[in-house]
């Protein structure tokens, strides 16, 4: 990779012999005044691969006595760069991973809970025998299949072998489906592109439309937003968002469509209205690669951009002008979509309809549309176990699809599990424990009854590196090291190359922190505590490998590579395989209508939908605003926080604050944007504490006034509040961190067909008085 | 004595600034910062308009290491110097006396004030820590020159640093232009969207900066 941009040299501290004498303070001025002690060790570089959205930016970590004491990227890396021959950067979240690798908030030690019901310190011997005889006690008394993994957060692959295969269950949870994007994840999936619909090929396109996403600021690797300013800036390409709230991708657009909440897919049929009408698609690909054409051009004859204009508040020549662009652009025009449309009850068309768009003009797998991402062929588990064992939850049906009691909820045909629905589960003694590692489930939905079932559970573990409320409340607490204590491998498929297959792989920076362990070590000492308890040899499966290392070069061996390989030299990536475009065989079929699918077809008639893209209008599953509750709120996400687990970081708090020109206030937690017009008629100014209720549950938080927001429309940063993990220390743990809980307001509303909780909700917002 | 074109300068595009702060977090973690000091690099957010025609602009600022530097001028124990050699302004901690008149001489804003009193701001990364860079080597001395970490972490690719000679030539005509009719302070390109220039100009000049 190329280091230099134009005559400018962009090298990183280590790279460089002149950096030597700068470097020397490196590690010695941390105590923030740069007087104090001079450093000692030698300076080193090691790698990472950034997890603190998931999404596996490279990191370079600078190390000096045991210490991370800076970070930067990796050039040209996948995910964490915009391609070959560019800087590789870290956002404000992956930065914060040096002051999470040393944070003295975080679980130093693993906790078991005594017979008085307080946490106590113990041995990890103590912690990992204290386990096994929990979990066996708990197979006995309720049955293993009545517990609940919620680990899908993990970076290494064998906590569904341990949960799943080894220990019998077979009730998962995963971040993904059940509460991020599940209409995304699933239409996709159906429709005949995978989920593939989300990321676009951006440095090839012509045309991108953000739809629903702020994919400058809330992206799933750099890449995206890197990718975005390069097509830009090299192809001239024609941003378009739509988006209620004004963002910095709206900023950045060519056009900003401000659409009225939850219409998107009123629009996206009004789109398809005129590309049918004006003859604007791919023919060729609609008459050899497509099904349900005919149902689909029905749904988008009832849609004409007038109709569509009533309805989305949007301007009729505005929709015209942005399906004409999209569609003369195409095949070098691709959707972005993820969460934003997805997170509502009518979010299941939505998506659908929306990602039809893609089959309509025929971008799919074509330069600069919608690339079907493949991921590099590393081993499986079951490639590498070279010890047999029984699977013991083979056989098994999750709760949700065998039980009677949930004949009334669609999802059962789609899903093995929803998340608004575990706190029935677990009053119908159907899920009576739980493993939750880094998952924040306290924070995806239904949150007060979710407490009340975390609290009514038999056995809580929580794998974490933080006091948070699923961890507070747990009966076994395992502290696990950060990212950068660990060796990990991350692949995937979408990056900055949409030619190449991709690995990353990277050694730990430093030891584990503390008296904490690595999560591949935490499981493989349940393992051998359960091997022992049981007298089960299924559970010495792990044995084989000495240590992470040996298992993730087993993972890479198709690929004829070792994590040493990785790790070393000037980056920690490798292009491992070429892949062309259009790919897809001759009888690839991209479906528009869903008949076809039995699960879909049958979890839609339940529903009272239909399975050809439809306009299906908010309210019809989910809030609708009243007299009582005038505004509907959403919660939503900045560059700086990702799910539940970065809020504690001050660095980000801080820089959170200043950006919403709160810093001089007393206060860190999430704030309510809403629209001078909401906000003049109920007397609340920037900077005021406002209490916001809907008809189940209600909280404070501090008031942002802006123009950026929506009238009528009013918004929040989630992952704040009420179970967040604690930021004011050990001894403070059972005290709340800033701001609120933003799913306290959340009960049941949820898509009928995947389960992904609804995050539409009705509300009205008052002054909450005092300071 | 290095000529002008010698001397260092910042870079920035509103263009492709995303406004994602990660400048100010990588300045304060390379010097060892805490997080509620106040940056020596800020990104501030400039609003106007009125639903649906809202426009909101990030601009990311620090010391721009000015070729007059008031704040060097004005100090009485002379610990603030303006670089000959690299144009960097560098303040030597062990002369400051604490007394703020940098602060009030500097239009931008830039010199801050630790728990000790005593002043420290953006030293083009120099060296680590409040207080260092002062008597450090020549940028343009070093074989291979170290970006500063605000450059090195800029997720969008809109902060550049480097000799003004070099850093005109990769900036626009009309940039570098308006770079020299400013007072030669820092490269801004010009951003697009005509509506909204002014918000930038508004965020770039000295009576307003940081508002």
């Amino acid at each position: 990779m190329s280091e230099r941009v134009g005559t400018l040299t962009r090298r990183n501290l280590l790279k460089t012999a002149g950096a030597a004498a700068g470097a020397a303070a490196l590690g010695g001025c941390l105590t923030g005044d740069g007087t104090d002690d001079s450093p000692s060790g030698e300076l080193s570089t090691a790698f990472g691969n950034c997890w603190m959205c998931s999404h596996n930016c490279g990191q370079k970590a600078s190390v000096r006595d045991g210490t991370v004491v800076n970070l930067t990227g990796v050039d040209g890396h996948p995910r964490g760069s915009a391609g070959p021959d560019t800087e590789g950067t870290l956002c404000p979240k992956g930065l914060a991973q040096l002051d999470k690798t040393h944070d003295p908030k975080r679980i130093k030690e693993p906790h078991i809970r005594d017979e008085d019901g307080n946490l106590q310190k113990v041995s990890w011997d103590e912690a990992f025998q204290y386990t096994a005889e929990r979990l066996v006690e708990f197979d006995e008394n309720n049955g293993a299949e009545t517990f609940l993994d919620a680990t899908s957060w993990a970076e290494t692959s064998i906590f569904r072998t341990v949960w799943r295969d080894l220990y019998g269950s077979p009730e998962r949870i995963s971040r993904g489906i059940h509460v991020c994007a599940g209409p995304t994840f699933v239409t996709g999936g159906m429709m005949g592109v995978g989920s593939n619909n989300r990321v676009p090929d951006y440095q090839n396109s012509e045309y991108i439309i953000a739809w629903g996403r702020n994919v400058l600021n809330s992206f799933a690797g750099q890449f995206e937003a890197k990718g975005v300013l390069e097509a830009i800036e090299n192809n001239g390409a024609t941003l378009v968002t739509i988006d209620p709230q004004h963002t910095i991708t709206a900023q950045k657009s060519e056009e900003w469509m401000p659409i009225e909440p939850r219409t998107d897919g009123a629009l996206a049929l009004a789109m398809a209205n005129v590309i049918i009408e004006e003859e604007r698609y791919d023919e060729a690909f609609v008459e050899n690669h497509t099904y349900g054409f005919e149902a689909y051009r029905e749904a988008a004859a009832e849609m004409p951009p007038e109709r569509a204009a009533a309805i989305t508040g949007l301007d009729a020549e505005q929709i015209r002008r942005v399906a004409r662009g999209f569609a003369e652009a195409a095949p070098q025009a691709g959707i972005s979509v993820w969460t934003g449309t997805a997170q509502a009850g009518n979010g299941w068309k939505a998506t659908q309809n929306i990602t039809a768009l893609n089959g309509l003009v025929g971008n799919v797998d074509r330069p600069g549309g919608l690339r079907l991402w493949k991921y590099p062929a590393t081993a499986s588990f079951g490639e590498v176990c070279e010890q047999d064992y029984t699977n013991r939850a083979e056989y098994k049906e999750p709760a949700l699809k065998k039980y009677d009691e949930y004949s009334d909820y669609p999802v059962r045909h789609i899903e093995g599990i929803a998340h608004n629905l575990v706190p029935e589960m677990v009053e119908n003694d159907h899920i009576n424990g739980i493993v939750c590692h880094h998952d924040d489930p306290l924070k995806d939905g239904n949150a007060e009854a979710w407490i009340e079932a975390i609290e009514a559970m038999d056995l809580v573990i929580s794998i974490d590196a933080y006091w948070n409320g699923v961890s507070r409340r747990a009966d076994v607490v395992l502290p696990e090291a950060t990212q950068l204590e660990k060796d990990t491998l991350g692949t995937g498929n979408w990056s900055a190359y949409p030619n190449h297959k991709w690995v990353t792989g990277a050694k730990a920076a430093v030891e584990p922190q503390w008296n904490t362990l690595p999560d591949f070590d935490i499981l493989t000492g349940i393992a051998d505590a359960m091997a022992g308890e049981t007298g089960n040899d299924d559970w010495t499966i792990f044995q084989q490998w000495d240590s992470h290392e040996e298992f993730i070069d087993d993972q890479l061996s198709t690929l004829d590579l070792t994590l040493e390989e990785l790790d070393s030299g000037e980056t920690n990536y490798e292009l491992v395989e070429e892949y062309d475009y259009e790919q897809y065989s001759e009888d690839f079929t991209f479906r528009f209508d869903l008949d076809q699918v039995d699960s879909f077809a049958k979890a839609a008639e339940e529903a009272g939908m239909d399975t050809a893209p439809e306009w299906i209008p908010p309210g019809t599953y989910g809030d609708s605003t009243s007299e009582e509750y005038p505004l509907e709120f959403t919660d939503v996400r900045s560059v700086f926080f990702s799910h539940g687990s970065n809020q504690p970081h001050e660095r980000l708090q801080d820089q959170f604050a200043k950006r919403n020109r709160l810093s001089g206030e007393d206060y860190r937690g999430n704030y309510l944007y809403l629209n001078p017009e909401d906000a003049a008629e109920r007397g609340i100014e920037t900077g005021d504490m406002v209490a916001i209720e809907s008809k189940t549950g209600s909280g404070e938080l501090m008031a942002v006034v802006t123009q950026r927001a929506r009238p009528g429309f009013v918004t929040a940063e989630y992952g704040f509040g009420q179970t967040s993990a604690i930021t004011t220390g050990e001894d403070a743990r059972e005290k709340s961190a800033d701001g609120m809980n933003t799913m306290m307001l959340h009960d049941m509303q949820m898509d009928p067909i995947t389960g992904q909780v609804d995050r539409h909700i009705a509300v009205d917002v008052a002054p909450a008085g005092g300071d | 004595m290095a000529v002008e074109e010698d001397h260092w300068v910042f870079y920035f595009d509103p263009n492709r600034c995303i406004g994602c702060h990660a400048c100010s977090i990588s300045c304060k973690q390379f010097h060892g910062r805490d997080a509620d000091a106040d940056d020596w690099r800020t990104v501030t957010h400039h609003e106007k308009g009125e639903y649906p025609e809202v426009a909101e602009v990030p601009v990311s600022m620090s010391c721009m290491h000015c070729h007059d530097a008031p704040c060097a001028e004005v100090c009485p124990t002379e610990a603030i110097e303006k670089r000959d050699s690299d144009g960097i302004v560098t303040v030597d901690q062990d002369a400051c006396i604490g007394c703020k008149y940098c602060g009030w001489a500097c239009p931008f804003g830039a010199p801050t004030y630790g728990d000790n009193g005593l002043m420290s701001k953006c030293n083009m990364c120099l060296d680590q820590g409040p207080g260092s860079g002062a008597g450090a080597e020549s940028k343009n001395e070093q074989d291979d020159p170290i970006q500063p970490n605000c450059v090195s972490d800029c997720v969008g690719d809109a902060i550049k640093a480097g000799p003004q000679r070099e850093i005109i030539k990769e900036a626009s005509q009309a940039a570098a232009e308006r770079f020299q009719s400013n007072d030669g302070r820092v490269v801004v390109e010009p951003f697009r969207g005509e509506e909204n220039l002014d918000m930038v100009e508004h965020a770039a000049t000295p009576e307003h900066a940081g508002d």
